[in-house]
């Protein structure tokens, strides 16, 4: 990979632009005590559905495949996640198993935090919990409306054409 | 007291009782103290429609007593049910929070009482206070938990009958029943919701259910079911 990783949050020229890196510096400050960055190559899992929460991932870099799964083993994608997004987020603070498995489609720079970790930083720091909260709220509009799209969707080739 | 629609209003979140089992009312005293300030109690009859999908925010409301159904709709009126919404839930939480219209809308099935917050109170009430705040994090997890699982169901099943078994099983596990050799569980929506529920029609519903019940998976007692093959309704859920 030849991008150089940045181990500070603080030198990070994209963080104004990102919903949730975009925070005060002592929380920043914080922030930056409590993650670990890592490389994966592409086609990494970095969770799986159905196994306990560890923590949540802060894509800096690339993309990831979020994707539900039946018993059966058929795969369905949920959405693709860009930079700024948190992943894992919501299984880390309701201390439930994973609801998809997140897959790398490039190769990705991200922030792990574990999640213990996590629930300390966001009761410290109430921008921080605030920021959570409003990205909780979109990753559930873009579920509600890939919920929309499947479930009403007319015949399977109108939601072959939404399917991004 | 007058109670409307036979409901016992609880004026006070300060003297509620089921305040403790609840995941976002369980709130520490100081911001109780200021919920109490925002909120608006208020009784809604059966049927009632809280808020409409794609109408712009006003705030959220917390589910005290009664059962609200959340739906989603097409443009040509076939609907969908995401979830029959206990008391505790907050509702319309993420369109407030994102300033985004509601992304569902929200019907009483029972008479409810419904606390009601303006959005511009919710979000201070948030930034003041962080317990508050984390709260609403589990809440929108919780939903957003549920919304994965609705994908998952509506999008990988492959027949009707199989969603029916696994929504009859996931019924079927609540309120203690679950260890039952026969569990018993009450429906209470007809076969019209369920279909809305499971995205088919109501016909295939009702063909399910005299199917089932021809095989003795399942008898029914007016309202009340009982599943009285788990297995083989187990076998429906996962076998297709």
């Amino acid at each position: 990979m030849e991008s150089v990783i940045q181990q500070s949050c603080f030198d990070c020229v994209l963080r104004p632009d990102r919903l949730f890196c975009d925070l005060p510096s002592d929380a920043l400050q914080a922030f930056d005590g409590i993650k670990s960055v890592s490389l994966y190559p592409r086609g990494t899992t970095l969770f799986r559905e159905g196994h306990a929460a560890r923590g949540v991932f802060v894509l800096c870099e690339g993309r990831v495949k979020l994707s539900v799964c039946s018993e059966t083993g058929k795969r369905l994608t949920l959405r693709i996640a860009g930079p700024g997004e948190v992943l894992g987020l919501s299984a880390s603070l309701s201390s439930r198993p994973y609801e998809v498995t997140a897959e790398t489609l490039e190769n990705v720079r991200v922030a792990v935090v574990k999640r213990k970790d996590l629930l300390r930083f966001l009761r410290d720091h109430r921008e921080a919990c605030l920021q959570v909260v409003s990205l909780l709220s979109q990753d559930l509009h873009t579920a509600y409306d890939r919920v929309r799209s499947i479930g009403l969707g007319r015949s399977r080739r109108s939601r072959a054409l939404r399917v991004h | 007291m007058i109670s409307p629609y036979g409901l016992d209003i609880i004026e006070s979140c300060l003297t509620c009782k089921m305040r403790v089992d609840r995941i976002f009312c369980d709130l520490p005293t100081s911001a109780l103290q200021s919920f109490e300030t925002i909120k608006y109690a208020t009784a809604y009859p059966k049927g009632a429609v809280l808020f409409v999908e794609g109408q712009s925010p006003r705030g959220i409301f917390v589910l005290c007593k009664g059962r609200v159904k959340l739906s989603i709709c097409a443009t040509d009126g076939k609907t969908l049910i995401l979830k029959i919404a206990e008391p505790g839930e907050v509702l319309g939480l993420s369109a407030t929070v994102s300033g985004k219209p509601y992304e569902l809308t929200a019907e009483t099935v029972d008479p409810c009482q419904v606390n009601f917050v303006k959005r511009e109170d919710f979000l201070r009430f948030l930034k003041e206070h962080s317990d508050a705040c984390f709260k609403v994090a589990e809440q929108l997890s919780e939903k957003y938990n549920n919304a994965c699982h609705e994908v998952r169901s509506l999008g990988l099943s492959h027949s009707a009958g199989e969603k029916l078994a696994k929504l009859l099983l996931e019924w079927s596990s609540k309120n203690g029943e679950a260890a039952k050799q026969e569990p018993r569980l009450k429906l209470a929506l007809t076969h019209e919701e369920i279909a809305q529920m499971i995205g088919t029609s109501r016909e295939t519903v009702t063909r399910l259910f005299a199917d089932m019940k021809k095989r003795q998976i399942v008898q029914a007692k007016g309202s009340t079911l009982v599943i009285r093959n788990k297995a083989a309704l187990k076998l429906m859920a996962t076998n297709n």
